[in-house]
């Protein structure tokens, strides 16, 4: 339907293709593996949500619409319970992200300890804010609530390697030493 | 002062140790060093026993609440033989706590035990340790010792348990993916079955009718760490440590007994996590475990545990961190006791700041005075801080603060009562400070004559 024909919504979700490719994300290899190691530990299918959304996100990226069809078809559920899950949690993706993803703690004791500085010379070197992925696809840029490294403030993540006690400017240099 | 460590035993930590040397503890060296131990006593006990020693232990949970554990645990209903649960919080995401981290890195056997006695006590069949996304290297040290406790017999076919509920016990680890509404025990259980960690309304409690429908015990990683200990050396040992109820207070009233993880945070010489008695006051903690503060500048302001329970002013530096700190010094409570210091150089508009944003950004939207109250809140404490605010701003700040929440009786959950209580008590104890920079609103409101429906 011409989005002209229902000038009062705002976004055409009914028009909206989807993307779609015959090879599936999420499979038959990783189904066979969770379903033999990882559905036994749970009561019911949707329980393993959130371990499954893991998986697939770990082998692909992120979560294309695709994916969650998937997902869904696997745990018995729809689309849309997998969606409202995946939607509601920091960590997933919908959309694609850089190689790297850079988690800067923003609370509190990061704050005191100097984050902004840390922050703002990030931003400056890669050119992009916070939710933002660089050019030439190599980081997103985000901002994270606490990370649990208040001691060792200020702490940021690369994908999933801590780093502490940040001195910005080992920091910046270690991002060059990225591939 | 706490003469020996009882959770730090095996993670140096000063004055006993240097943190350099941490290193992770496994099953044998674990063993090596009296653990498992208190597993086998409790086993040649009797589930009621286990629980009675806990109970007249007063250990009170470590998670925040400092809800006593044995009672919880007296909450479940006879069984049915059907399934029943353990969840552990270790969704440890308030800014200021990184105590649970300290022994899921380093000495995870302590926790697994405190698991293994609990479900034996308790008789619940399966553990699901709810871990929160963003700690992957303690993922990664959990997992490796679940499996060593697996490979020994503690869990799975043959455990040294026996069947529970007609099973034999199983513990998972369950990882979340950066929600800090999931540490609230029953968005935790929402979450671990799949879904949005939307809080559920409680009657029923998760004792009832907990994960999947099923009595459910939620506890804290340290809470459950603490407990080994106690089976092993016995109520009385338990209670002498720490700080008893204040003098003349009937035994209704919850005491503060036995040692606590202080994980000190902000501008300190040595930030670290720090195990002693509790109730210890606050200035020792800064000075002797902290060896002062940073730069040799003063004392400004302290949280006594996770950016929710409000702030200490510079007049509460003894402040002495117990459960019943919240009273005395007008404070929501002892919380993780992660304690964030901040020296003299602090901008309190921008601590308040940072916390509406914490809250605003966390809250999970299920109820509308907390969704909408919390970006309000933060909203303005920006305007404040950019230099835009007025005097009316302070008021409207107070007014949104003592109105959402689950005691104003507004919310489902304690999160946006975290977030008041947070800048209701920052406001309040630092009112010169915001007072100097806003500045008098002159407009003039008229009342609109004929206005309404």
């Amino acid at each position: 339907m011409e989005q002209r024909d229902l000038p009062w919504i705002m976004k055409n979700s009914a028009g909206t293709q989807i993307e779609r490719r015959d090879e599936p994300y999420f499979d038959a290899a990783l189904r066979d593996e969770l379903e033999a190691d990882l559905m036994p530990k749970y009561p019911n299918r949707r329980a393993a949500t959130l371990p499954v959304l893991h998986a697939v996100q770990n082998k692909v990226g992120y979560l294309p619409y695709q994916a969650i069809e998937e997902i869904a078809a696997f745990l018995e559920t729809t689309p849309a319970e997998v969606l409202d899950t995946a939607s509601f949690y920091d960590q997933y993706m919908t959309e694609p992200q850089g190689k790297y993803t850079l988690w800067v703690c923003h609370s509190l004791s990061c704050e005191l300890m100097g984050q902004p500085d840390l922050l703002g010379r990030i931003q400056k070197k890669l050119g992009v804010g916070p939710g933002e992925t660089t050019d030439d696809g190599k980081f997103t840029l985000r901002t994270a609530e606490c990370l649990g490294s208040c001691g060792t403030a200020p702490c940021a993540l690369v994908n999933d390697v801590l780093h502490e006690t940040i001195d910005t400017d080992t920091f910046l240099r270690s991002l060059d030493d990225l591939n | 002062m706490l003469e020996t460590p009882v959770l730090c035993k095996r993670i140096p930590t000063w004055p006993w140790g240097d943190p350099a040397d941490r290193a992770y503890v496994d099953y044998d060296a674990f063993v090596d060093t009296g653990g498992y131990v208190a597993l086998k006593q409790a086993l040649d006990m009797e589930p009621k026993q286990v629980i009675d020693a806990v109970k007249s232990s007063e250990l009170r949970g470590r998670g925040g609440a400092g809800f006593p554990a044995g009672l919880k645990w007296s909450f479940l209903p006879p069984e049915d033989g059907q399934r029943r649960y353990l969840a552990v919080n270790a969704d440890e995401s308030e800014p200021g706590t990184f105590k649970d981290r300290l022994l899921l890195d380093f000495d995870p056997h302590q926790m697994l035990e405190g698991i293994a006695i609990t479900m034996h006590a308790c008789r619940l069949d399966t553990t699901y340790i709810y871990i929160r996304g963003e700690y992957h290297a303690q993922a990664k040290a959990t997992q490796r010792a679940i499996e060593e406790a697996y490979a020994n017999g503690i869990f799975g076919k043959n455990s040294k348990l026996g069947k529970i509920n007609d099973r034999w016990p199983e513990c998972v680890l369950h990882r979340g993916a950066g929600a800090y509404i999931c540490g609230e025990e029953t968005g935790l259980l929402e979450s671990l079955e799949g879904k949005r960690g939307w809080p559920r309304v409680k009657p029923p409690f998760p004792a009832v009718a907990g994960a999947f429908g099923r009595p459910t015990v939620i506890n804290n990683v340290e809470t459950l760490a603490m407990v080994p200990p106690i089976i092993e050396h016995g109520a009385e040992w338990f209670k002498s440590m720490g700080k008893g109820r204040p003098d003349g207070a009937p035994p209704s009233v919850p005491a503060s007994f036995g040692p606590k993880l202080y994980g000190v945070s902000g501008h300190v010489n040595r930030p670290d996590v720090f195990e002693d008695d509790l109730g210890i006051p606050m200035s020792t903690l800064i000075n002797e475990h902290c060896a002062g503060m940073r730069n040799g500048k003063a004392y400004k302001a302290a949280i006594p545990g996770g950016i929710s329970m409000g702030v200490l002013g510079p007049d509460e530096m003894d402040a002495e961190l117990d459960f019943d700190i919240g009273k005395k010094h007008n404070c929501l409570g002892l919380g993780t006791a992660g304690v964030i210091v901040m020296d003299e150089d602090t901008d309190m508009v921008m601590v308040a700041r940072n916390i509406a944003r914490f809250f605003a950004h966390e809250s999970c939207g299920q109820c509308t005075p907390c969704r909408e109250g919390t970006g309000w809140m933060y909203k303005i404490l920006l305007r404040i801080e950019q230099g835009g605010g007025t005097t009316k701003d302070l008021d409207l700040l107070l007014e949104l603060a003592g109105s959402m929440g689950a005691m104003p009786g507004t919310t489902i959950c304690g999160l946006a009562d975290g977030a008041n209580w947070a800048v209701r008590t920052i406001l309040n104890k630092f009112w010169d400070e915001f007072a100097s920079r806003v500045s008098v609103d002159r407009s003039v409101s008229l009342p609109v004559v004929g206005a309404g429906h």
